[in-house]
This record gives structure tokens, C-alpha cells and sequence, in this order.
């Protein structure tokens, strides 16, 4: 097994300046994630069903520090919630990007890109549904309207999975790949911060925002200890 | 008293060497065969569990590879991943409320799984290794949220792809994990569990036909040896036991191979060498007793045979011999046996030693009866009268006995009895013996005594012996009036009433010197006049009817004797 150790060496951001755009009375919070999860480099040799080669260039991996999503938990948010419509797109037997967060009331279109059919369906409590399956080129469709994690899986290959943050707020970001992240506009206030990845876990960091300042949090987002093998 | 031994009869003496010899021979085959057969059957016993234990390890091989296969089609399935998936992240997320309609969503798939596998239990292990749902037969020793302790029979390195045996409870099940797969990560596994109980070892045994012992941790945890052997083997194994060997379990020799290890489950295939041997040794018996049977009949008609032809011809020659003893007839000969030369040959030397003797006995009876008849004619001799009056009574004699039809033996005693009939004259004086007439009763009475004279002479000499009463008795008459015992009728011999008639007419036919001849018919009328009182009728007619055939003989005799 090739471990993918992520390491991004911690580095501490002391932004000096208040970036521009940043609403009179509310803080910023800003910092870098760390992960140092090992994660499996390849499939276990399980499937019945080999993966099927499509073509004959892979696309590069996304990073996982793209799966993070960094968020404040339980925040008060009494404003006008910006949708958004993103993708999840289905190729290589994969959802790509594999994590998504999205303010609720967005919509995520799930392109087919691969040559054969696939399903989307959702057993989740904050989403629950069957888009049936389509073929390539064709897309479906869900507006998200309750908070929560979505968890996303093809019923044709099930060893595709994908994960929808749902916000009813917009304290969330998805990490740079170099790991830095930025959350501006945040409203003063001790908050539980929390770095999380589909798989590895999560970590919380508690923090105080005041109005003007960065608030400057790392996160080491852990492994979980039942997966550290001696 | 000491009962002479009679050696044994040669039947039982051949048929006692023959049975012997065979006994022996049975004897031995039968120490033989035991011990080749016992050892052949260690041997086979040995090859079969090795052959078993190849084939159970291919089966076993096979059977688990076939169960990983189905497994692994069972893991691959999107709704019971997305189900653990889901549960895991919102347990995760709310320890508080439980997503229980998910639970039934996994059970559901299990549900469905177990029935397209064959397997006792089919197990969902979450990754922290709790059970979150089973199904199958044996679902309820799989109780959710139980943790599962599992023993490793193969590469455990490889997160949750495995071999090996779990205890749950008081069962051990032999598991096939396989894990669910989402991303490239393991969210849980999925057991297909198989308990390890009687069952599975009386189907073992069925497939291998030995018994089956399957160990785990030290425990006997099924078998299908007996119990007494199954704890003998059980505390055997507690000491260390080499892969294969033999052992004795409760008295009895079984052969044992390890035949596969899992984890800490051991199963081992053991054959028992008495009860093989058994088989094969009856097997043996029975054909041992089949050829013992024949043998020993083979033996009995054989050596029944080779004693009958040995005794039979010598019973045989032995009891012709008594038959010549008790006839004392030494001219007779032995008939071949034809049964064997030696036989033969001893039967030719006999018949030779007989006729050698016969031959020397003849000499010596013709000298006896050369001298003898010398006598006679000497004695004839000393009556001019009376000259050929022996010869002459000798042939009138035979006349008669071959008119009676009597044996040949009869007629040569008759003819040589006949001719020394008048032998006791010899002790009469000349002057009696001579007298033309008037004899007085003295003389006459010396006369008389010649019978029980000659009967005396004869006596000395042995052979002589059958023709004493001819001598003795020649002057007997049926009416009682004879000389010298004065014998009536029947007790009279008929030797000597031959000889008393024929010695009457020769005398009535002979001149003396007191008369002259007379004629044959008045010599007859006289007979015929004196029979039944002086002589026997019957006689005098065989007589009678010999006569035309002798008389030109006799009187031939008579006349030259005259002349």
C-alpha cells in the first residue's frame, strides 16, 4: 500500500492587513489545514467487478485537502442565504470533486461523463432520494433544502461515494491546495471551528472573532486512532 | 497287563501326515496374512488420510475461494454500502437518535444475501469491529452491536481481507471477510460465516471417510470420533503432535493427519487401522478358510486315496494268503495287484517262493507215493491171486468218483487212498494171507485187523493223512456188520464206500485159489444182491454205469494179471 501521507508543513499565516471587501463589523478568520491522514493509494482488491479503464489518460487526482471543508459549527445566520449551483461530475467511476459544500437551497447537477450508465441516490436523513440513472452527457439535478451531510452513492458501482456539506449558513470553505483557507465576514463571537474530511475525521479548534481581526487557527486534521496501524 | 500295541492302521497313519502337514501350512499362511495384511492396511490407511488431506486442502481451497467469490459479489453492493456509509456518518454526527430505518435497510440486504449463499451466517462488521446486522441460520450468535472477536488465519495485514475462525459465544464459525469498499477505503466488513459443529464434521467425514476432529484453541469442538476417543485425542494434543502419525485412541490404532489450520482451529483427519483391518482381515480369513476347507478335503480323499491303493491290494494278497493258509493249497497263485510294482513284484517273489515250495512238496509227495505204491505192489505181490488187485480197485475207484461227479481233489484222494486201501496186509501173515480156503476164525480175525493197521502206517506220515479213512474203513458195511468199528449207513465216508465196492467187485472178478473167476454181469448180480446191506446201493449203480467204460480195462488187467 502507497501511503499518501499529506503533509503540508504548517506554516503560520499573521496576515497583517484586513483584505479589502470586508463588511465593517465582522471578523475574518483565516489559517491552514493539515492532514495527516493515510489514506489507501489504491483500491483494496475487492470488487467482483474490475474498474474499467476509460481511456487511456487519467485524469490527476484531486488533492485531498480538496475533500476538507473547514466550518463553523451551529452558526447563527439570520441573512439572505446565496445559492449556488455547482457539479458533481461522474467520471472515471468516480464523483468528482468528491466533497461539496453548499449553502442550503443550492442545487448540485451530477454530469455523466462516462461512457455507461450512473445512478445518484441518497439514504441520508437531511436529503433522501433517487436520480435514477442516465447515460453520458446527460445530467440530473437536486436542490437541497434541509442542512446536513448528504452522502451521494451510484447504485451501478458502489464503490463510488461523494459527500454534500448543507449549510445554512456561509461560515464554511473548502481549503486551498496548499491548505490555507479563509473565512471572511464572520460576526464576532466564540465559535467551534471544525476541519472536517469525509473519512479521517474531524477536528474542532474553539475560536473568538472579533470585529476587525483575523482570527488565525491551524487545524491538524487527525487520524483516527482505530486506523493507525503499528 | 500290557496290552500289545497294534501299530496304527495305514488310513489313519496317511490321513493323520496329511492333515498334520496342512494344519501346519494353514498355520503358518494365517500368521502370514495377519501380519501383511494388518501392515498393508497401516499403509493404506496412511496413503488414504494423505490423499484426504489433498483433496480436503483443494476442497477447502476451492470452497473458500467459491465463498470469497460470493462474498465479494454480496459486498459489492451500493445500497448496503451506502446504508453502512450513511449510518456511520449520522451515528458519527447525532450519537443521540439512531438511524434505525437504515438498520433495517442493512438487515434487508443481508436477508437476501444469506439466501444466495451457503452459509450459516451472513455478518455486517462495522470498522470498528461491532456487528451492525446478520443473517442466516445462525444470525443470533452475531447480536448487533457486539463486538467480534476474530482469530486470524491469513494475512491480517491486509485491513479486513481474510481467513479465519471467530468465537462467538459457544460456537466457532469459520469466516470469510471481505470488506466494503467505498473510495478506495474500507467502510466495514462483510463475514460469510460457516459454524464449525457437528455437522460440518459429519459432512467432512462423509467427503473424506475418515473421522474428523476439528480443534480450536485446544478444545475439541466437533468430531465424529467416539467420545472417549475424542477426549483421549483432545488431551493428546494438549502435548505437542507432529502433523501426521498414528495414535492409540481407547484401545484402538488410528492413523491421524493434520489436514488444514486456521487461526487457531486445527482439523485433522483420522483413520482407524483396527477398523480397516478388520474388514480386510475378514476378508483374508474367509478366503484363508475357503482354501483351508479345500485343503484339508484335498488332503483327506488325497492321502484316503494313497492309502486305499497301498492297502487294499495288500488286504487283498493278505487275505488270499489266509484263504491258501486255511486251504493249505500251495499251488494256488497270488493274482497281481496291478497297483504298484513293488507290489507286484513282491506278490511274483511269493507266487516263485510257492511254487518253489508246491514244486518241493510234489517231489516229495510223488516219493512218498512212489514208495508207497512200491509197498502196495509189493504186497500185491505176495498173492499171486491178488496181483494188480490195487491198481485195478485204484481205477475202478475213479470210475465211480467220476461218475459221482466229485471234485478233483476228491478223486485224487480216492485214487491214491484206493490204490494203499489193502496196505495194512503187510502185517498179515504169509500163510493167512495165502490159504486157498477155510480160514478159521482166528486167522480170519487177524485179517480183519488189516484195515486198522494200515491206518496206523499211514498215520506216521503227514500227508497221507486224507487218506487214512479209505484205509481204515474199506471194509465198513451200511448194515452195520462191517469191521473194524462196525459204522453204519451214512457215518460210513464215502471214500471208503467207494473203495469197499470197487475192492468187492475186483475181488469177485479175480480168481483165487479157492475159485476160479467170475464174470463182470454175475459179479454185478452179486452186488446188486448184497447192496444196501453190504454195500451202498448208490455206489453200486454208479457202479454199474461206470463199468462199460472200465471193464475192458480191468479185464484186461485181469486177464494179463492171470496170464
Amino acid at each position: 500500500m502507497r501511503r499518501l501521507l499529506l503533509h503540508i508543513s504548517a506554516l503560520c499565516l499573521a496576515l497583517a492587513a484586513l483584505p479589502s471587501g470586508q463588511s465593517p463589523g465582522t471578523g475574518r478568520v483565516a489559517g491552514r489545514v493539515t492532514l495527516t491522514a493515510r489514506l489507501p493509494g489504491r483500491p483494496l482488491p475487492s470488487s467482483a467487478y474490475p474498474r474499467r479503464a476509460i481511456g487511456d489518460h487519467d485524469a490527476p487526482p484531486l488533492p485531498q485537502i480538496r475533500n476538507v471543508v473547514v466550518f463553523i459549527k451551529d452558526a447563527d445566520y439570520s441573512g439572505l442565504l446565496t445559492t449556488s449551483r455547482t457539479a458533481i461530475r461522474q467520471e472515471h467511476e468516480t464523483f468528482v470533486p468528491r466533497t461539496v459544500a453548499i449553502t442550503r437551497g443550492s442545487t448540485v447537477e451530477f454530469p455523466n461523463g462516462d461512457p455507461f450508465f450512473h445512478n445518484v441516490f441518497s439514504l441520508s436523513r437531511a436529503a433522501n432520494f433517487n436520480l435514477g440513472r442516465f447515460k453520458r452527457g446527460q445530467s440530473r439535478g437536486r436542490q437541497f433544502t434541509k442542512a446536513g451531510t448528504v452522502k451521494v452513492y451510484c447504485d451501478i458501482h458502489s464503490h463510488m461515494s461523494a459527500t454534500i456539506l448543507v449549510f445554512d449558513h456561509p461560515y464554511f470553505t473548502i481549503p486551498e491546495p496548499d491548505g490555507s483557507f479563509e473565512l471572511p465576514a464572520v460576526p464576532p463571537g466564540l465559535y467551534t471551528l471544525v476541519g472536517w474530511h469525509e473519512r479521517v475525521g474531524e477536528r474542532i479548534e474553539t475560536i473568538r472573532v472579533e470585529a476587525g481581526k483575523t482570527a488565525s487557527v491551524d487545524l491538524t486534521v487527525p487520524v483516527p486512532e482505530e486506523e493507525v496501524v503499528p | 497287563m500290557n496290552q500289545p500295541r497294534h501299530p496304527p492302521r495305514l488310513l489313519v497313519k496317511a490321513m493323520t501326515v496329511a492333515f498334520g502337514t496342512v494344519a501346519v501350512l494353514l498355520g503358518l499362511v494365517f500368521i502370514v496374512v495377519t501380519l501383511s495384511v494388518r501392515n498393508q492396511v497401516r499403509q493404506t490407511v496412511a496413503s488414504n488420510l494423505e490423499s484426504t488431506q489433498r483433496l480436503f486442502a483443494a476442497f477447502e481451497t476451492r470452497r473458500q475461494h467459491d465463498l470469497r467469490g460470493q462474498a465479494e459479489t454480496l459486498a459489492d453492493n451500493a445500497t448496503l454500502k451506502a446504508a453502512l456509509d450513511t449510518y456511520q456518518t449520522e451515528t458519527q454526527a447525532n450519537l443521540t437518535t439512531v438511524r434505525a430505518d437504515l438498520l433495517e435497510t442493512i438487515d434487508l440486504v443481508l436477508d437476501r444475501a444469506a439466501a444466495r449463499v451457503e452459509s450459516d451466517a451472513v455478518v455486517l462488521v462495522d470498522s470498528h469491529h461491532v456487528a451492525l446486522g446478520a443473517a442466516g441460520r445462525m444470525a443470533d450468535r452475531w447480536p448487533r452491536n457486539r463486538h467480534v472477536s476474530l482469530v486470524a488465519g491469513t494475512a491480517p495485514g491486509s485491513t479486513a481481507n481474510f481467513d479465519g475462525v471467530a468465537h462467538m459465544g459457544d460456537q466457532v464459525f469459520r469466516v470469510v471477510a471481505v470488506p466494503l469498499v467505498l473510495e478506495e477505503t474500507a467502510i466495514g466488513t462483510l463475514y460469510v460465516a460457516t459454524t464449525l459443529d457437528q455437522n460440518y464434521a459429519q459432512e467432512l467425514d462423509r467427503l473424506a471417510g475418515t473421522r474428523i476432529a476439528i480443534v480450536s484453541d485446544g478444545l475439541m469442538i466437533a468430531t465424529t470420533l467416539a467420545p472417549r476417543a475424542s477426549r483421549q485425542f483432545e488431551s493428546a494434543l494438549a502435548e505437542s503432535l507432529p502433523v501426521d502419525g498414528a495414535i492409540a485412541l481407547d484401545g484402538e490404532s488410528y492413523a491421524f493427519r493434520r489436514l488444514v489450520a486456521v487461526g487457531d482451529t486445527v482439523f485433522y483427519a483420522l483413520g482407524s487401522i483396527d477398523e480397516s483391518s478388520q474388514a480386510a482381515m475378514r476378508d483374508s480369513m474367509r478366503s484363508l478358510a475357503l482354501i483351508g476347507v479345500l485343503g484339508i478335503a484335498l488332503a483327506g480323499v488325497g492321502s484316503f486315496w494313497l492309502a486305499r491303493t497301498l492297502s487294499d491290494p495288500i488286504g487283498q494278497l493278505s487275505s488270499s494268503l489266509a484263504e491258501m493258509a486255511a486251504s493249505h493249497s500251495v499251488h494256488a497263485r497270488l493274482p497281481p495287484t496291478g497297483s504298484s510294482l513293488e507290489l507286484d513284484t513282491l506278490t511274483e517273489t511269493f507266487n516263485d517262493l510257492m511254487a518253489s515250495v508246491g514244486q518241493a512238496e510234489a517231489e516229495t509227495e510223488a516219493a512218498y507215493t512212489g514208495a508207497i505204491r512200491a509197498l502196495a505192489t509189493a504186497l500185491d505181490a505176495r498173492d499171486p491171486y491178488t496181483a494188480g488187485h490195487s491198481d485195478r480197485v485204484s481205477a475202478l475207484s475213479v470210475a465211480i468218483c467220476r461218475q459221482l461227479n466229485l471234485p478233483a481233489a476228491d478223486v485224487e484222494i480216492v485214487r491214491l487212498g484206493a490204490l494203499l486201501h489193502d496196505i495194512g496186509k503187510i502185517g498179515v501173515p504169509d500163510d493167512v494171507l495165502r490159504k486157498p480156503s477155510g480160514l478159521t476164525t482166528a486167522e480170519f480175525d487177524v485179517i480183519k485187523q488189516h484195515p486198522v493197521l494200515g491206518a496206523r502206517m499211514l498215520r506216521s506220515v503227514p500227508f497221507l493223512a486224507p487218506h487214512i479213512p479209505i484205509v481204515e474203513l474199506h471194509h465198513e458195511r451200511p448194515d452195520g456188520r462191517g469191521y473194524p468199528f462196525g459204522l453204519r449207513g451214512d457215518d460210513i465216508p464215502l471214500d471208503a464206500r467207494i473203495v469197499h465196492v470197487a475192492d468187492a467187485y475186483d475181488a469177485i472178478t479175480s480168481a483165487r485159489a479157492y475159485r476160479a473167476a467170475r464174470p463182470h454181469a454175475e459179479a454185478l448180480r452179486e452186488l446188486w444182491r448184497c447192496a444196501g446191506t453190504e454195500f451202498h446201493a448208490d455206489i453200486v449203480a454208479a457202479l454199474a454205469n461206470a463199468l462199460p467204460g472200465v471193464t475192458s480195462d480191468v479185464t484186461t488187467h485181469a486177464v494179463l494179471d492171470q496170464g
